[in-house]
């Protein structure tokens, strides 16, 4: 895997994200022979997905679906790939898009590197594991998780204590703690921007009251808990430990709200708390499981299917929002809540012992404060047509994915596909016209 | 695991960086100070007997999601293990480690 390049460096295409859109576009594009950069902010490609336990309505290993999509594209002799990279801005100019990256400082050559972990042994500094969504810990210097890409350790400057342990035990004195950031400027004629997304704050509805109590989750942590290689080895309440009997879920808890400004549908929550309930029942049979919601949208190919399903397994489902969440002495939580089925008592108190928030999807990344790339009121990335849904207003630059709005992962890599074919075709075209002069 | 000493240049790197953080924060080395203390009282205790994560906390003095975050810690590079359950709670035991060489090296 290609990680040292300059400015000199001109690919046919850069793709602004190494997550499943990313990987894809830049896969797709590669495989017609075009050279790709793809740049990504973290230590490792992979975005979200490779953080997933299983994915919706097959159950599928989410791993076992990024993995090899990840490998394909650090292999691939047309796709070098930056991380721990950002993009600081983009000018365009007589069709070529001037991209200024900001590479930050890893501490470890990579060329000499062979990930052997003997660093991260004998580090003796330990940090809240951001990939585990906090829960676990991580060694301030580590190879970002088991499956990373690319397999080299980073020092994490933040919380080392300069001790020197890691370039003591190195085999290949691979640690250069005289890294320095480096800024570079890459000339291309097309961009696809697979940004990606983030949930919004869990203490967004302060009515919820995520702040006060630790068992209220996100559905990310849920992910991490449910993954086999997750921080705890099986699902287990944060704030004790314990195991938990009785999980509820909390449907459009930061999305179809005007209230924090998320007027729109996530589009991917109700699936994927299905998904989780089932998964969850499945690593605790004798857990009282429950999802609270307006309505279910299961409007994929297999979507409602699922659904019934997981009503057939068992889970709980209730129409009705929460209103608040209380914690209550001893861990448990109180919901409160309209059960809109329930004609005579409609209100009623319910208590769980572990309670997710079925966040919404926001942007990643705001590209419009400095690129060419607009956005729409939603803050996601604006695309011009309908014919056209990759197209943003900036010509060569498209989207993919998750930047463009909710979506799940189907849908990412059909947009990712489509993308790369109309960047493909901006290339192919640009090329001829250059030909005939 | 063999420990080499570090080159000059490395040592005036290590100072250069050590500078640019702007020295280690006392806030920095409390925390450090604190997680050694945690995880040396934790061993101790589960070389004792095995124990859950409220156990563990209340025979410690420490808040419980602590107390589970060292375990998971320690669980991770290989000190800690589950070794069961009580009463909803995982049981965690310390990992053995043989430091005698095997037989015949």
């Amino acid at each position: 895997m290609n990680t040292q390049i300059d400015s000199s460096f001109t690919p046919d295409a850069l793709v602004v994200g190494g997550g499943i859109a990313g990987l894809q576009s830049a896969l797709d594009l590669a495989d017609q022979g075009l050279k790709v950069l793809v740049v990504e902010r973290q230590a490792s490609i992979g975005g979200h997905m490779i953080a997933l336990s299983k994915v919706f309505p097959t159950l599928d290993c989410a791993s076992c679906i990024t993995t090899p999509k990840m490998s394909a594209a650090a292999h691939h002799e047309n796709i070098t790939i930056l991380t721990s990279t950002e993009v600081e801005a983009i000018e365009s100019a007589g069709g070529v898009h001037h991209v200024k990256l900001l590479q930050k400082p890893t501490y470890v050559n990579f060329d000499k590197c062979i990930g052997c972990r003997l660093c991260e042994y004998a580090c003796d500094t330990e940090y809240p594991d951001p990939f585990e969504e906090g829960l676990g810990a991580v060694k301030a210097i580590a190879v970002p998780f088991t499956n990373a890409i690319p397999q080299k350790a980073v020092l994490n400057a933040e919380h080392c204590s300069t001790c020197g342990t890691c370039a003591r035990v190195c085999p290949t004195d691979a640690i250069e703690f005289d890294q320095q950031p480096r800024r570079l400027t890459i000339a291309t004629d097309a961009v696809i921007v697979a940004s990606g997304f983030k949930l919004n704050s869990i203490t967004v509805k302060p009515q919820y009251n995520a702040q006060r109590s630790q068992d209220i989750i996100s559905p990310l942590t849920l992910e991490r808990l449910l993954a086999p290689h997750g921080p705890y080895g099986r699902v287990l309440r944060p704030s004790d430990g314990k195991i938990p009997g009785s999980i509820a879920f909390v449907q459009c808890a930061g999305s179809r709200d005007e209230s924090i400004g998320v007027p729109y549908c996530s589009r991917v929550c109700c699936m994927y708390s299905i998904k989780q309930a089932m998964l969850l029942s499945g690593a605790l049979p004798l857990a009282d499981i429950t999802i609270y919601y307006m309505d279910i949208r299961a409007f994929g190919k297999g979507y409602e299917q699922f659904f019934q399903n997981a009503k057939a397994m068992g889970i709980n489902f209730v129409r009705g929002k929460v209103a608040r969440i209380d914690p209550l002495d001893g861990g448990d939580l109180s919901l409160h809540v309209e059960n809109t089925e329930e004609a005579e008592n409609p209100i009623a108190e319910r208590r769980h012992d572990l309670v997710v928030l079925a966040q919404g999807m926001i942007p990643g990344w705001n590209p419009a404060a400095a690129t060419p790339v607009a956005c729409a009121a939603d803050g996601f990335v604006a695309t011009t047509s309908l014919t056209a849904p990759t197209a943003t207003v900036a010509p060569g630059i498209f989207v993919a994915g998750t930047a463009a709005g909710p979506k799940d992962i189907v849908d990412t890599i059909a947009e990712a596909g489509a993308a790369a074919m109309q960047a493909s075709q901006y290339l192919f075209q640009k090329r001829a016209e250059a030909l005939v002069g | 695991m063999a420990m080499k000493t570090l080159t000059a240049e490395q040592k005036k790197a290590l100072a250069t960086l050590r500078e640019r953080l702007g020295g280690i924060s006392e806030e920095k080395r409390q925390a450090q100070r604190h997680l050694v203390a945690a995880r040396k009282s934790i061993q101790k205790f589960l070389q004792a007997q095995q124990a859950t994560v409220p156990q563990l906390a209340q025979a410690l003095g420490m808040p419980a999601d602590e107390a589970l975050w060292h375990v998971t810690g320690m669980r991770k590079y290989g000190k800690v293990t589950e070794v069961g359950e009580e009463d909803d709670y995982p049981l965690y035991a310390l990992v053995e480690i043989d430091d005698k060489p095997a037989a015949g090296h």
